[in-house]
C-alpha cells in the first residue's frame, strides 16, 4: 500500500455516466484483481474508493460511474497531465484456488468493473464463464475485456441489448451446464442477495467484493464495516473488499 | 530549526501534533504509509470495556468541507488493545489512550485499567454517536465534573485529558466543570451533531440518522471554542477542528491550544500530520519563532 502522486494519462466518456480513468503512479504498482484505490478529488474531503480494472507497469485504468459532486469533480476537472493523489493498492483482492479451474464471473453495474480485473488476470490459465448485467444499451462498455473468456454473456435490464434480464438471472439459466468451480462477483447489494440466494446449497463457493462508504481506504477509522454471518465485524476496505459470500450479511 | 517540542502536564511531546483519535485506529495502517514515530503522541480509537460492534452503515457522509460520521464506538474493547496494540504503539511515540463508558462505573473502571499503562487517558464524553453514556455525560456541567472526578479518582498515576463536547451551551462552562472535577486537561472540539439527507430517498444518508460533523468547514467554531475554554482554565487545552495545514495549527496555538489533534484531513491527505509538523518547523522559521511552544495563548483581540 502506497500514496502516489499520479499523472492523469486518459478520463475519457465510455458509455452513459461512466468514465475510464487512467493514470501513471510513477513507480511499478503490483495489482491484484479485486484491488481498488483511494482516488483524492480536489476539494473533496474524502478520497473516492474505486477498482482497479487494469494494472500494466506503472500505469493503472480504473472506471468510475458518475454517482453524485465528487464523481461529477472527478469528470470534469481531471484532464490529462494533471496530478492526482491515489491510495493503493488497496483490500485483499480475489484469491483463486488452483483446483478452482472453471470461474463464473457475474457482475452488475459498477461491479462489473473490478471482474475486468478477474478476466484479465486469469483467462489465460482458467475457463471463464462471463455474465455482465448492464441498465440498457447506453451503459454497456468494455465488451471487449469481457469477451477474452469460454463464455460472455451481456445482459441489459431493458432487452435493449443481448440477454434481458440481470446478472444473475443469465448465470443460473447457465449454471448447470458450466458447472463452476468458483463464482466471482460483485454488484448492487440487491444483485448479490438475489445471488446468495439462487447458489444457497450449490457446491461451489462464491467470492464477492463489496461496496461501501469509506473514511479512510486503509483499515483504520472503521467507518465501512460489514457484518459477517459469525457476528463479528469486518473492514470491507482492510479484511476485504472480497469476502466468501456466505460468510457476509447483507 | 524551530523547537517544536511541548510539555503537555508533565510529558515532553517532540511536537504538538497528534492524530485525533478514530481517524488512526492504533496506528498500524498509517505506519505503512509512514514512520508514525514522528508523530507528537497518538490518540487511540475510542475504547470501551467490551469490545463494541459499532453501528449499521452507512457510517459516514461528505456535504461541502466537513465528513458526518457515526462509527458508533466499534471497538476490539480495552484487554484486546492491551495485549496486541500498547506496547507497539509505545515504541513508537506517546500514547493516548481514549476511553468511553456506559456507566459512571465503567468510565471508572476503564480509566483503573489504564492507569500507569498508558501516557494519558482522554475521556471521550462528547462522542454523538451512541445512545447511552458518551455524549450523555458530556453536555451538562454537572456531570462532566462527576465524571471527571470518577475517572480521575481512578487514574493517580496518568495525566487526564477531558475530551468536550462542543453541543452545548457554554464551552466555558464544560471546560471550568472538568477543571473542577480534576482534569490535568481539555481537548476540544469533538464534533458536532449534525444530518444529512438523501434528498432523493427523502432519508438520511447515515444509518444513525445524525453524526458528527468535522473537517475544514468546522475550524472557525472550533477556534473560538478554544479560545473560549482557553481562558475560562488554567489547565493546559488540546485543540482540535478542522486542521488541515501548519498555519491551521498555529491558530489553534495562539487560541490557547498546547498541542493539537488532526482527525479528517487525515482521510484526505493519508500524509497530513508528517505535512503539518513540516510546515509548522517552516512558518516558524520563516516568523523568527524559536520555540513552538512560545506561541501558546498569544491571540490578542481587537
Amino acid at each position: 500500500m502506497r500514496e502516489v502522486i499520479a499523472t492523469v494519462l486518459e478520463n475519457a466518456r465510455i458509455a452513459e455516466e461512466t468514465y475510464s480513468l487512467t493514470f501513471a503512479c510513477g513507480e511499478e504498482i503490483p495489482v491484484r484483481a479485486g484491488q481498488f484505490c483511494m482516488v483524492g478529488v480536489r476539494g473533496f474531503p474524502l478520497r473516492r474508493p474505486i477498482a482497479i480494472c487494469k494494472a500494466e507497469g506503472e500505469r493503472v485504468t480504473v472506471c468510475y460511474r458518475l454517482k453524485g459532486a465528487g464523481t461529477r469533480t472527478l469528470a470534469e476537472n481531471c484532464k490529462i497531465g494533471e496530478t492526482l493523489s491515489v491510495l493503493l493498492p488497496l483490500g485483499n483482492g480475489f484469491t483463486l484456488q488452483e483446483s478452482e479451474k472453471k470461474i463464473a464471473v457475474v457482475g452488475g453495474g459498477a461491479g462489473v468493473f473490478p471482474l475486468v480485473a478477474a478476466i484479465r488476470e486469469y483467462a489465460a490459465e482458467k475457463q471463464i464463464f462471463a455474465y455482465m448485467g448492464f441498465k440498457n444499451r447506453a451503459s454497456v462498455c468494455m465488451q471487449y475485456e469481457m469477451q477474452r473468456g469460454e463464455e460472455f454473456v451481456l445482459c441489459t435490464d431493458d432487452g435493449s441489448l443481448g440477454f434481458r434480464g440481470t446478472a444473475v438471472q443469465a448465470f443460473m439459466e447457465s449454471v448447470e451446464r458450466v458447472r463452476p468451480d468458483a463464482v466471482l462477483a460483485c454488484g448492487p447489494t440487491p444483485m448479490l442477495r438475489a445471488l446468495k440466494s439462487a447458489t444457497a446449497g450449490k457446491p461451489f463457493p462464491v467470492y464477492v467484493s463489496l461496496e461501501e462508504r469509506m473514511g479512510c481506504g486503509i483499515g483504520a477509522c472503521l467507518v465501512c464495516a460489514c457484518e459477517k454471518s459469525d457476528g463479528s465485524r469486518a473492514r470491507v476496505c482492510k479484511d476485504g473488499p472480497v469476502f466468501k459470500l456466505n460468510e457476509v450479511i447483507l | 530549526m524551530a523547537d517544536l517540542r511541548v510539555n503537555l502536564c508533565g510529558v515532553t511531546l517532540k511536537n504538538p501534533v497528534i492524530p485525533a483519535s478514530g481517524t488512526f485506529g492504533f496506528g498500524r495502517e498509517y505506519h505503512e504509509i509512514y514512520d508514525i514515530s514522528i508523530l507528537g503522541a497518538v490518540a487511540t480509537k475510542g475504547l470501551t470495556l467490551r469490545p463494541r460492534a459499532g453501528n449499521p452503515t452507512p457510517r459516514i457522509a461528505e456535504r461541502r468541507g466537513v465528513i458526518l460520521n457515526a462509527v458508533g464506538l466499534q471497538n476490539p474493547g480495552v484487554e484486546h488493545f492491551i495485549a496486541h496494540d500498547l506496547a507497539w504503539l509505545k515504541e513508537k511515540t506517546k500514547v493516548i489512550a481514549n476511553v468511553a463508558g456506559e456507566t459512571l462505573a465503567e468510565y471508572g473502571e476503564i480509566c483503573a485499567r489504564l492507569n500507569g499503562l498508558v501516557d494519558f487517558l482522554e475521556l471521550n464524553i462528547s462522542c454523538p454517536n451512541v445512545k447511552c453514556g458518551g455524549m450523555a455525560f458530556g453536555v451538562k456541567p454537572g456531570s462532566i465534573e462527576e465524571v471527571t472526578a470518577v475517572a480521575k479518582k481512578n487514574c493517580p498515576q496518568t495525566p487526564l485529558i477531558v475530551k468536550l463536547s462542543p453541543n452545548v451551551e457554554s464551552i466555558a462552562e464544560s471546560a471550568r466543570a472538568a477543571e473542577r472535577g480534576g482534569a490535568d486537561a481539555i481537548s476540544l472540539v469533538n464534533t458536532f451533531t449534525g444530518l444529512a439527507i438523501d434528498i432523493e430517498r427523502r432519508r438520511p444518508v447515515l444509518a444513525n440518522n445524525t453524526g458528527g460533523v468535522s473537517g475544514a468547514g468546522i475550524k472557525p467554531i472550533a477556534v473560538r471554542m478554544v479560545y473560549e475554554a482557553a481562558r475560562a482554565v488554567k489547565i493546559p487545552v488540546v485543540g482540535m477542528g478542522g486542521i488541515t495545514c501548519a498555519e491551521d495549527a498555529v491558530e489553534f496555538l495562539m487560541a490557547g491550544a498546547t498541542a493539537v489533534q488532526v482527525g479528517t484531513e487525515n482521510f484526505t491527505d493519508t500524509r497530513a500530520c508528517p505535512r503539518i509538523i513540516e510546515g509548522l518547523n517552516t512558518w516558524c522559521d520563516a516568523h523568527s519563532v524559536e520555540a513552538l511552544s512560545s506561541l501558546t495563548g498569544t491571540l490578542k483581540l481587537n
